[in-house]
């Protein structure tokens, strides 16, 4: 029953995906609802047409039932997006973004498209930020030794994907750098 | 970690039963979602603080911490009983509810919302249970010698160790030890240039780490110091952070 070893090295993406569902988004519900408890707070009550706060769990499951309409967050669209890739594509270092911006944007491209204005090209600015990032963390390797790395700005996401080679890289290094045993503790072995 | 655990002695967080609560809906506004959820000073447009943590987003922190750290983290013995009497608690509401044939259609639905919760606190905890239960498993012989670990450790999780060491214990000696000759049979025997063997908690293991305060310098590996500030992110081998990690400061990511 222990974890099983496909899991042992890191966190997978569905499950960053998991935390990343417990935001709050705003939704204005089509369906009115008592004021009920969760175990992570009390939400509601929806009152059609007023807008409410609910976790995001809970509003992919209502947007999947056409039970709500998702209001995206000020960061998710074309505007804002093109605005960050420009600078991401010329300011050398990562722009500031939110921590899990990958994968509540994932949910709500994949939930509730047409809510947003332009999916298709929200789709296309959010590869291209993803690709510069990319191209920038990448980079960040040749910065890496054995004592610490600083990763301004990076994303939930993406240092998953930087994981493990970094780890790696940098557990090597360790080991090459670690203080050498001294010559009479060697004799003694 | 101190003040982490005298929290988890508060009030629980969502009163009696969802049913009970939902009624009084207006009058029982003690649980609001804050305006604050933009993140004070910052930036409005992107927020990166949450309001108070929930008993919920605490276990998951602990969760996430646990996944990444090398070594065994101090269980969350007081947050698991709590996630898991309230876990408890929904589920027989809604059982009362779905037993009433005079609910209506939208209790149905607040049942199927308040499962799904459910669900996904579970599994939570269970991945949580698992980490530890891989690296309890893993470490057996070194935690059932090493009496330092064992305050870190449930009652059950350790008698678990125990167990399972003695089993290994048992098995390495009946299939192989036995038939070596005397002075090969140690199985904690050190030789130079060999890793040891009886595994241990790999504590220059680099993780990735999160500060969620401003935190006291940290000594480096090279012997320099170094300060993180709240929202910083940094990859540095497991022993440097751990400290902070465990007062709290700082969560892996």
């Amino acid at each position: 029953m222990a974890l099983p070893p496909s899991l042992r090295t890191s966190i997978t993406p569905l499950e960053l995906e998991l935390v990343a569902s417990e935001q709050l988004v705003e939704i204005v519900p089509l369906v009115s609802m008592e004021r009920t408890a969760f175990i992570s707070g009390a939400y509601g009550p929806l009152r059609p047409p007023t807008k409410c706060k609910v976790p995001l769990w809970m509003a992919s499951n209502l947007k999947l039932k056409k039970k709500c309409h998702m209001v995206p967050p000020a960061w998710l669209n074309v505007d804002f997006l093109q605005e960050r890739l420009l600078r991401e594509t010329t300011d050398p270092g990562f722009s500031e973004m939110p921590f899990r911006f990958a994968e509540v944007a994932k949910i709500l491209l994949d939930v509730a498209p047409d809510d947003l204005q332009n999916p298709d090209r929200i789709r296309m600015l959010l590869k291209d930020i993803r690709e510069a990032r990319q191209a920038k963390s990448r980079e960040g390797l040749s910065k890496l030794d054995h004592n610490e790395l600083m990763l301004p700005n990076l994303c939930a996401m993406e240092i998953n994907e930087i994981r493990p080679f970094f780890v790696r890289g940098m557990n090597v290094l360790t080991h090459l750098t670690r203080e050498p045993v001294p010559v009479d503790a060697m004799d003694q072995m | 970690m101190a003040s982490a655990c005298v929290d988890d002695f508060g009030p629980p967080i969502a009163g009696p039963s969802f049913v009970v609560r939902a009624r009084g809906a207006p009058d029982d506004d003690d649980f609001p979602i804050g305006d604050d959820f933009i993140g004070g000073g910052r930036q409005a447009i992107i927020p990166q603080d949450l309001a108070e943590e929930t008993p919920f987003q605490q276990l998951i922190r602990h969760w996430m911490n646990e996944r990444h750290a090398p070594d065994i983290l101090p269980g969350q013995e007081m947050l698991l009983g709590r996630l898991l009497d309230h876990i408890r608690k929904q589920t027989s509401d809604v059982e009362l509810l779905r037993a009433d044939p005079d609910s209506s259609e939208e209790e149905h639905f607040r049942i199927m919302l308040v499962q799904t919760e459910v669900e996904r606190v579970k599994f939570v905890i269970r991945s949580y249970v698992r980490t530890r239960l891989h690296k309890i498993e893993k470490y057996a012989k070194f935690i059932s010698v090493n009496p330092e670990i064992h305050e870190k450790l449930s009652k059950a999780e350790l008698d678990h160790a125990r167990r399972y060491a003695r089993l290994v214990d048992y098995h390495f000696n009946q299939s192989v030890l036995q038939s070596l000759p005397e002075q090969q049979r140690s199985a904690e025997e050190n030789v130079p240039f060999m890793p040891p063997m009886t595994a241990e908690p790999d504590k220059l293991r680099p993780v990735f780490a999160h500060a969620l305060q401003d935190c006291p310098p940290m000594r480096l590996p090279d012997g320099t110091m170094s300060e993180m500030q709240k929202g910083q992110i940094v990859l540095v081998p497991y022993y440097v952070v751990e400290h902070l990690l465990l007062r709290g400061e700082v969560e892996l990511v």
